[in-house]
């Protein structure tokens, strides 16, 4: 194994009295696509800005390829940054605008050009080299600010939600854009966004953020299906969360009292629980079912219909078991035919054992 | 090609906001400002433009219509020479007041925290409260022979310097006048410069000095330009600091005027003078704009 490309060690940051990232031990290798994810305020955008130089470390050490980058001036890194506002400079043309970094580097006219007008070829927007950056459309200025970042062929890329700004169905085709790219070049990719589906899309890794503090690295599979604490679980997809204690233990198999009844859950090898013990489940709405009549299944759950939600092919139900629990379930359009779906109807959800994650206990911090 | 550059090729330019020009509504706004333009801008030049021709005899003015005042006018060499010292020591005064008044906007914009500048502002605004005239005898005190700066520069045994009555005199009283005014100016178009392109500039390996020239220089040039035209305008028809601290000799366009008119009734002959500036700085303004606002090639 070679060393890390990027290693954040023990890494602090801290505005006054507020605690950006609180402690930080991240490696990303050469040629990964990792994306940081978590809400406003997680210290996501802080974590990229402190590997482009342009905050500074209040504790602990980030390195590049085993060099201490802490001292370094952002303008004598080799670590290009996509903003979310693009920060496209108005007052040049788009090819003036990619040359930009070539020029610092002191490059002549014609040979920077050249390189410049390459990558606007590569990235399909060759057509526009003459024009002002506020004649083009969020799309094209999405790929100029690509084109800028990446002609001085860096071997990492950072990007700052870069596609926030874009409608729904170009999101989509920079997502293909990006992905292609990092593939073709092999550099790493460092990609901070707030949205599931960009991260889970695109990344070989994803870090999930909260309060200045790494919740969970993973792949995104092993974070979609096995969240390590409550927060990843309701920050990621559409969780059903349910806590309860432990009523039974047998080889294979945890049963739980809950506000709901009693669940049933596959025991993991590693877990340690007595009888009595608190636990959380979790079901994701994808792997309910739902249906009129009950079941034969482990789990059954009688529920009343409060909501529905439409996106595309597939219907997310909102739905009450009992007072103040709420479960979700993700069903196919052409599934909700044969089922009722007034509001108010009383429904079945059921879910098999080995569908269910159950979540670590927390650790003592 | 994508179809969101194909929509892009279809409609290039920014969509123009519709508008209704003689709508009842536009009308009333816009009507003090005719009235205002017309009555106190458009009728006193057209009476100073046709001033210019009228004559002089035996110290009084007839209305007429001849070109005699201004043949006689241009054909003086004193004219042109206080034309061409008018135009330099304007100029002068616009490079030096726009190359000393950028540290200290530039400070202002980006070292400094919100609530300082705004202080610091309002002490810009301060040497409006007090008359410029009293403000630049102030500065016959100071620059005298005799006088503060000359005093301090004894103790380490250098001058005394002439300063009173030169055209260094002269530029500074014209820099007194246009300082804190282009100052502001400057920090006002700088402090709006988008952060994120500093730092993008930076992340691209543009260093801190250069990022100022290559960056923030550009995106601030149209405060920067109309800082320098107020100076060049108020430098150009100021005649108090070309009186009190020039001297009056040689004499600019301004104090040409007043010696013009004293020596008997001569108002048609300033008018050429007037007109002639006006025609100048009106020039100038539309150059300096127009490169303000030139779209980059």
């Amino acid at each position: 194994m070679t060393a890390p490309l990027v290693e954040f060690e023990s890494v602090v940051k801290r505005f006054g009295n507020f605690v950006a990232v609180e402690h930080l031990d991240l490696a990303i290798h050469k040629g990964e696509f990792v994306a940081i994810m978590g809400p406003s305020g997680c210290g996501k955008t802080t974590t990229l800005r402190m590997l482009a130089g342009l905050e500074q470390p209040s504790e602990g050490e980030i390195r590049l390829s085993g060099k201490r980058m802490n001292e370094v001036k952002p303008s004598e890194r080799d670590t290009p940054l996509v903003w979310q506002t693009l920060a496209l400079f108005p007052f040049l043309n788009v090819v003036k605008n990619v040359e930009f970094g070539l020029k610092m580097r002191g490059l002549d006219a014609t040979a920077r050009t050249a390189k410049a007008m390459e990558w606007l070829e590569r990235l399909e927007i060759a057509e526009f080299s003459q024009r002002d950056i506020s004649q083009l459309s969020g799309g094209q200025r999405q790929r100029v600010a690509l084109a800028r970042a990446l002609v001085t062929e860096p071997e990492i890329l950072l990007l700052d939600e870069p596609l926030s700004a874009l409608d729904a169905h170009l999101v989509i085709r920079m997502q293909g854009v990006l992905t292609r790219l990092q593939r073709e070049l092999g550099i790493t990719f460092v990609y901070v966004t707030h949205s599931q589906s960009e991260a889970f899309a695109m990344a070989d890794r994803v870090v999930i953020m909260s309060n200045g503090l790494v919740e969970q690295i993973g792949e995104p599979r092993e974070i979609y299906r096995e969240p390590v604490s409550r927060f990843v679980a309701e920050f990621v997809g559409r969780n059903n969360i349910v806590e309860g204690a432990v009523s039974h233990l047998s080889r294979g198999k945890v049963a739980l009292t809950s506000d709901i009844g009693t669940l049933v859950a596959s025991k993991p090898a590693k877990l340690q629980a007595a009888q009595g013990d608190r636990l959380s489940f979790v079901v994701s709405a994808d792997v309910m079912s739902v249906s009129d009549a009950k079941p034969r299944s482990e789990n059954v759950v009688q529920c009343e219909l409060i909501s529905e939600e439409f996106i595309g092919s597939v219907v997310t139900l909102f739905l009450e078991a009992g007072p103040g629990v709420e479960l979700k379930a993700q069903i196919q359009q052409r599934d909700i035919e044969k089922i009722d779906t007034s509001p108010g109807a009383k429904l079945y959800l059921s879910w098999p054992s080995s569908n269910v994650h159950i979540l670590p206990q927390p650790q003592k911090r | 090609m994508s179809d969101d550059t194909a929509s892009a090729l279809a409609k290039p330019a920014t969509t123009a906001t519709k508008r209704e020009p003689w709508s009842a509504y536009a009308l009333t706004w816009r009507v003090p400002l005719l009235i205002w333009q017309f009555l106190f801008f458009v009728v006193p030049l057209c009476f100073l433009i046709y001033l210019s021709f009228w004559l002089v005899k035996n110290y009084r003015m007839i209305p007429g219509f001849d070109v005699v005042n201004w043949v006689k006018m241009y054909s003086k060499g004193y004219f042109w020479d206080a034309y061409y010292l008018t135009f330099a020591m304007a100029a002068l005064a616009t490079v030096v007041t726009t190359i000393v008044a950028f540290p200290c906007a530039y400070a202002l914009s980006f070292k400094v925290s919100e609530t300082t500048r705004r202080w610091a502002v309002f002490f810009l605004i301060i040497p409006f409260f007090t008359s410029y005239l009293v403000r630049i005898y102030a500065w016959q005190v100071i620059i005298a022979e005799n006088g503060v700066i000359n005093g301090l520069l004894s103790y380490i045994g250098l001058g005394p310097f002439i300063m009173l009555n030169t055209k260094f005199g002269t530029l500074i009283g014209y820099m007194a006048l246009c300082m804190p005014l282009v100052v502001i100016l400057q920090t006002f178009s700088m402090a709006n410069v988008d952060r994120n392109l500093i730092e993008a500039a930076h992340n691209l390996g543009c260093g801190r000095l250069r990022t100022v020239f290559t960056v923030i220089v550009p995106l601030a040039k149209v405060g920067l330009i109309i800082g320098a035209v107020f100076c060049f305008i108020l430098s150009f028809g100021d005649f108090v600091s070309p009186y009190y601290l020039g001297g009056s000799r040689p004499p600019t366009l301004s104090i040409l005027i007043i010696d013009t008119t004293k020596s008997g009734q001569q108002w048609p002959k300033s008018a050429v003078v007037a007109v002639t500036m006006i025609a100048t700085l009106l020039v100038v303004a539309f150059a300096a704009v127009a490169t303000a606002y030139r779209k980059p090639k």
